[in-house]
This record gives structure tokens, sequence and C-alpha cells, in this order.
């Protein structure tokens, strides 16, 4: 996607590349070649099934796996290379959201203190009193109150542990915050919620989300522009309404039609195409094109040849022998 | 038409109140502690045992080193004999030695010697101007009149000096078990409070970079462990010598292994955990995430490790003083005085029997507490 990069972008990621090494010199290809830009307020979801990379993606970029190829660029920045004790200012603008909220948030502290956490990491308070001015406004915007303060983060819901992990996240205002599926393991109403406060943040501060799902229609609803993964590889990215609506890649084709339809009549009326077959081993991907195996328009070339990411139409890349 | 099912109003401020009151972590546990009889008695037999040890010695008006032979080997319910006025009774002690004692039991002073009678077998005492005869021919030795060669009227009473007795050298043995048992406590506390800091350490450092760091660091720790134990405390306990501190140094130089081994795994585990690499992403400091969020996490285990210890510290510890290169005399220590109570062992058993039945219920105190804990601290059997 060399064309298509943006100077001034808020993160660039070019050919990046994660591999973990197996004991017996077998190497899982989490990510593989992936590129894309964001920019600052805009928000980038990256969707696909189980297991196609994209929470390693999210730690590679946020350095929490050490990147096997390829350069990270955050504001200008190389940060591919950098070591953690040089990151530590950096961290500062970039946060995370996990997707467990039973699991990221320590049970063995008050929320008051998970929330300051991040304040007394980068040195920004220097009492427990100055963390609370700064901690309680947060509270309140994510919809919990002072009482809540001093509860252990067990006393709560899931729906409301997010919403704490969503306030330690965002209390330094950062300008890129990942999001690894924040909200996968709540209720559908409890969703829409968290979409809408991550929204709400997001036009207040103008800070740009990269935004990992698998559920299509949330995704849909927050992006601007939508990027999917498969097996590792990044195989269409552009715009989210032109994704939705023109799909080009045979796989993100698949996923679209995946989408339960609510309305039973438009639900008999939609072709059957879904994709069959299982997502092949990361640590034996598919020669050539990794879809390949499950791809119902394969032709020769699929499997010699890795399709590379191509622009066809207004920002809108596809990486696909279909379209040669 | 009625309506049944009609939806309550409710405001943001209820739907996110959290009902239940507060509870901390160590509430918790301690609610879930509680309902354990055995742990909860574990944990009275401790706190009876420090206050035994630490406040005892200010009731029995005795010193843990004074010796007095004249009193040695007194059993706690002792044999005495009639006076012949018959207004006190009398004890003969190991030396040969005529002891008043009063009705109560309670001792008092010596009669004089007056000769030997070699003759009759008999040593001749003075009580009140008239000549009292202690009969030495054949075990038990008897108080007979030496004119009428009646043997005075014996019986047993509890023996309220001295209530557990002496030893043989004429202590007290309930003031050495306080200080015995002082020991004890003193010795596996501070063992184990060693053990925690250098096993939290080593191991939370081990565990928490990994890679070639934890590889070597727990080579060492493979090496260390597989040194018998015991010969190792022995060798420190000769090359330092013997006394309270360096068997503090021994134990607390060996025991932490398994607690260095128990945190590293807890650390493991722990540190692949969303919150963990949450503070990581954050920007947290190594010490805050090892601080605040591991150990914090591992603590559970490392508190049953660390009560587990105990037990097993201070049975070392008496093991040490039973063979004799534990602590210096005259300091007591329930090792020490299982060692010293084997001279005489078949005379006077009870010098063996107390201090040891003192071992089995610190022994069982302590297992327990750390059952009862584990039990606890485990959230898969919260109610």
């Amino acid at each position: 996607m060399e064309e298509g990069k943006k100077a001034g972008a808020l993160l660039d990621v070019r050919g990046l590349r994660k591999y973990f090494e197996l004991s017996g010199g077998q190497r899982v290809h989490a990510v593989e070649r992936v590129s894309f830009s964001l920019e600052s307020g805009r928000t980038l979801g990256i969707v696909g099934e189980s297991g196609c990379g994209k929470s390693t993606l999210a730690r590679t970029i946020i350095r929490i796996y050490e990147p096997t190829e390829g350069q990270i660029y955050f504001q200008g920045q190389e940060i591919t290379k950098l070591s953690q004790r040089s990151l530590q200012p950096l961290r500062k603008d970039v946060q995370m959201i996990f997707q467990d909220p039973y699991a990221s948030l320590n049970a063995r502290m008050t929320v008051r203190d998970i929330i300051a956490e991040p304040l007394f990491a980068h040195k920004m308070v220097k009492s427990r009193e100055e963390a609370a001015g700064l901690v309680y406004p947060m509270l309140e915007k994510v919809g919990l109150s002072r009482e809540h303060l001093n509860r252990y983060a067990h006393e709560f819901s899931g729906g409301q542990r997010q919403r704490i992990g969503i306030a330690r996240a965002l209390i330094l205002k950062p300008a890129l915050v990942i999001c690894d599926e924040p909200i996968s393991a709540l209720d559908v109403s409890i969703q829409a919620q968290i979409v809408n406060l991550l929204k709400d943040f997001q036009e207040e501060s103008g800070c740009a989300y990269l935004f990992i799902a698998h559920d299509l229609s949330m995704v849909r609803y927050v992006s601007d522009e939508v990027g999917v993964m498969y097996l590792g590889q990044l195989v269409e990215i552009g715009e989210a309404e032109e994704i939705y609506e023109k799909p080009l890649h045979p796989y993100t084709k698949g996923l679209l039609e995946s989408i339960p339809i609510a309305d039973p009549k438009r639900a008999r009326e939609k072709e059957k195409s879904s994709i069959e077959g299982d997502i092949p081993s990361p640590i034996h991907p598919p020669s050539g094109c990794r879809f390949h195996t499950r791809c119902p328009f394969r032709k020769a070339v699929c499997e010699e040849e890795q399709p590379p990411l191509k622009k066809l139409g207004n920002a809108h890349f596809c990486a696909c022998h279909l379209y040669d | 038409m009625k309506r049944n099912w009609e939806a309550l109003q409710q405001t943001n401020e209820e739907r996110e109140r959290i009902w239940r009151k507060t509870r901390s972590f160590a509430g918790d546990v301690w609610s879930r502690f509680r309902k354990k009889p055995t742990a909860i008695a574990g944990f009275l037999i401790i706190v009876l045992l420090v206050l035994f040890s630490v406040l005892g010695p200010l009731f029995t008006g005795k010193s843990y080193s004074e010796q007095d032979l004249n009193a040695a080997n007194i059993a706690p319910r002792i044999k005495v004999f009639e006076t012949p006025d018959g207004n006190g009774w009398l004890y003969i002690t190991q030396s040969m030695k005529l002891l008043r004692v009063s009705a109560e039991g309670e001792f008092g002073e010596q009669l004089s010697k007056l000769r030997e009678d070699s003759e009759r077998q008999m040593l001749i005492f003075d009580y009140e101007g008239s000549e009292l005869g202690l009969y030495y021919g054949k075990k038990p030795y008897l108080v007979v009149n030496p004119d009428t060669l009646v043997i005075a009227k014996s019986r047993r009473i509890r023996n309220r000096d001295y209530l557990l007795g002496t030893d043989s050298l004429g202590r007290d043995i309930l003031t050495r078990l306080m200080y015995g048992s002082r020991v004890s406590l003193v010795v596996a506390f501070v063992a184990v409070i060693v053990n925690l800091l250098i096993g939290i350490l080593y191991g939370g450092i081990s565990g928490y970079l990994g890679g070639n760091v934890d590889e070597f660091m727990m080579r060492i720790v493979d090496i260390i462990s597989t040194i018998p134990l015991t010969l190792y405390v022995i060798l420190i306990m000769v090359l330092l010598g013997s006394g309270l501190g360096s068997i503090i140094v021994a134990l607390g130089s060996v025991y932490w292994v398994g607690m260095a081994r128990v945190v590293r795994g807890q650390v493991l585990s722990l540190k692949q955990q969303e919150f963990v690499l949450a503070a990581r992403t954050i920007g947290s400091s190594t010490s805050t995430i090892l601080f605040r969020h591991l150990i914090p996490n591992a603590m559970g285990a490392i508190l049953v490790t660390a009560t587990m210890l105990i037990p097993s510290a201070i049975f070392m510890e008496a093991f040490l003083g039973f063979l004799g290169i534990g602590l210096k005399p005259p300091l007591a220590s329930l090792g020490t005085m299982c060692n010293d109570a084997t001279e005489n062992l078949r005379s006077c058993p009870y010098q063996l029997f107390i201090p040891a039945f003192v071992i089995v219920l610190i022994m069982f105190a302590f297992n327990f507490v750390g059952d009862g804990l584990r039990d606890a601290l485990d959230p898969k059997l919260r109610k």
C-alpha cells in the first residue's frame, strides 16, 4: 500500500511481521507483511476470524511482542526497535483496551488505584489526593460515581469493569487507543453503551482508534476505515462504507454474507455462499494466496503467487488475483 | 385493562450501584478461614503459645538457667512422707537429702544431716530435735523412724513449686518450656521472614524476566536443592558455631529455595494475564508490575507455603537441638530439652514427653492454619 501512505499519519505500519518460534524449529506465522496507516481522529476497524492474528497485530504495534520484521512509525518516529526504556514516554500516548474485562483488571486493587496507575507511571501526579482529582471526573465520564472509588474490581459487573478499563486507558488522553475486541465479552445491550462511550471520547479529544473486533456490524458502526485480515495478512482495506457495500476480496464477501440478518424475508433472499472449511494452520500457511484453500474462485496462479495489495478504487486496496 | 407487568422506573444511579458491602480481599479470606474449626483451633493454639512463651516467664518467678542440684529430677507428681509430728511432709531428693514439703506441695527447707548409719543402711537427719532415718538399702528409698523402724506414711501430691517438674540440673521445666517455645517461634518466624524476602525477590525476578536469566537462576536453585538439607544446615552450624543466630542463618539460607520456586511458578502464569499486559502498556515500571501486580496476586500461594514452612523450620531447629548442635546451654529450646531428657529417660520420662508434646502441638497448629489458609485463599472454593 506504498502509494496510499499519507504524510503525517499518526500511526504508520509497514510490512509488519511477527513470527513465534516453536520448539523443533517451527514457527507460527501470526502476522505477515501488514501495512496500513491511521490518521488522528479516525477509527480503523480490523476484522477477521478468530486466530487470524488481529490481537497479535495489536500487541505487536504496542510492543508487548517484539516485531520480527517491518517498521512501526508513531507520530513520525520509528518505534520498531526502540528499547522498552525509550518507549516509556511514548506509552503515554498509546493506550490499550483489552478484551476480557475480568482478566484485565487487577483484583487486588481498588478502582481508584487502577485508574490512577497511568498517572503515577508517567509521574503526572505526586500524591493520591492529586490523582483523585483527575480520577473522579474520568469515573463520572464513564458513568460510574464517587462511591465506586474504593471498591475492588471483582465487585463490578462485566460492563462496569470494561468501563473502568476504558477510564484507565483514556485518563492520559492518549492520541491512539488500541481496542482489542473491547466489546466481545459483553452483553449486546452493554456493547452499544461501550461503543458510544468510545465515540464520545473520540469527538471530545480527537484520538484515533485501532478497533479490533469480529462483530462486523459493530465495526461498521464505529469505523471510518476497515481492514480485513486473513491468516495474518491484510487482504482488503478501505473506507468502511465501501468495504461493506462493494467488497472485492472473496473472503470479505464471505465474511459479510455470514452476518446474520434479523429480517427473515431478507435473510431468505440472501444467496448462501459462506466460506467453507477451517482456517489453515498458521504454522504451515498455504503457498501463494493464503486463502486459496477455501476460495470459491481460485485459479492456478493463486497456489503459486502471493497477490500484492493493489489499489482498486478510491483508497480501496485488495490483495487478490481476480483483479489482476 | 389491568397492567400486571409494568416496568419500574430506574435511574442510572440505581443501575450502577453496587448493593453489597465493600469487602477487601483480606476480609474475604478471613470470613472463609473462620468457618473452618480446625483452622481456628490451630490459630488459637498459636496465639496461646505466643502468650505462653512471651508472658509466661513473668509468672513462674523462676529463671531458665538457675540450677539447684538439690531439686534435680523432681517429677510433676511427687511421693512424700509424713513428718513424725504429722504436720508436714518430707521429700527425698535424688542426692538423698530430705526436703520439707507443705501440704499444698510447696518445698521448704532442707533437713540437716546428723550422721550415716552404714550398718543399717540409713542416713540420720535431725527433725526438730528428734532423729529421722532415710533408708537407702533398697529402691525406692524410704523415710523410717530409726528407733522403731516404722516406715512413715506416704502419699503422692502435686508439685506446686515446679508444676512440670525439674530437669537433671534442677531447673524448672515449665520456665524452660516457655523460653524453649519462644526460641522455636522466633526461629520459625525469622526463618520464614528471611525466606519470604529472598524467595519472593529471587522467584519474582526469575519468573518475571524469564528466558536465559530465569534458566540460570533456576539452575542455581536446583543445585542448592540437590544438597541434602540436613547436611547443609549441620555444616553451616559447625562453621558458624552454635547459637540462635546461626540457626536462623542456616534455615534462612536453605529453605528459600522452595519459596522461590513457588513464587516463580505463580509469576510465570500471572505475567501472561491481561492485567499485567495492561500495566506494561500503561508504562508502569518493572518494580511496580512486580510489587503491585504480580506479588499481591501470588500472595495466596506464598502465604500457604510460608505457613507450611514454619512447622518444618521448628522441627529442623528441634532436630538440631536434639543432635546437640543447636543452642548453647543453658539456653533452652524444645530440641535441647528433649536432648537433655534422654540422659534419664527411664527414671524421668516426663522430661522428654513435655517438650515433645509442645513440638507436636506447634506442628499441628501451624499445619491446621496452613490448611485452612489454603482453603480460604482458593477462590474456587468460594461459596
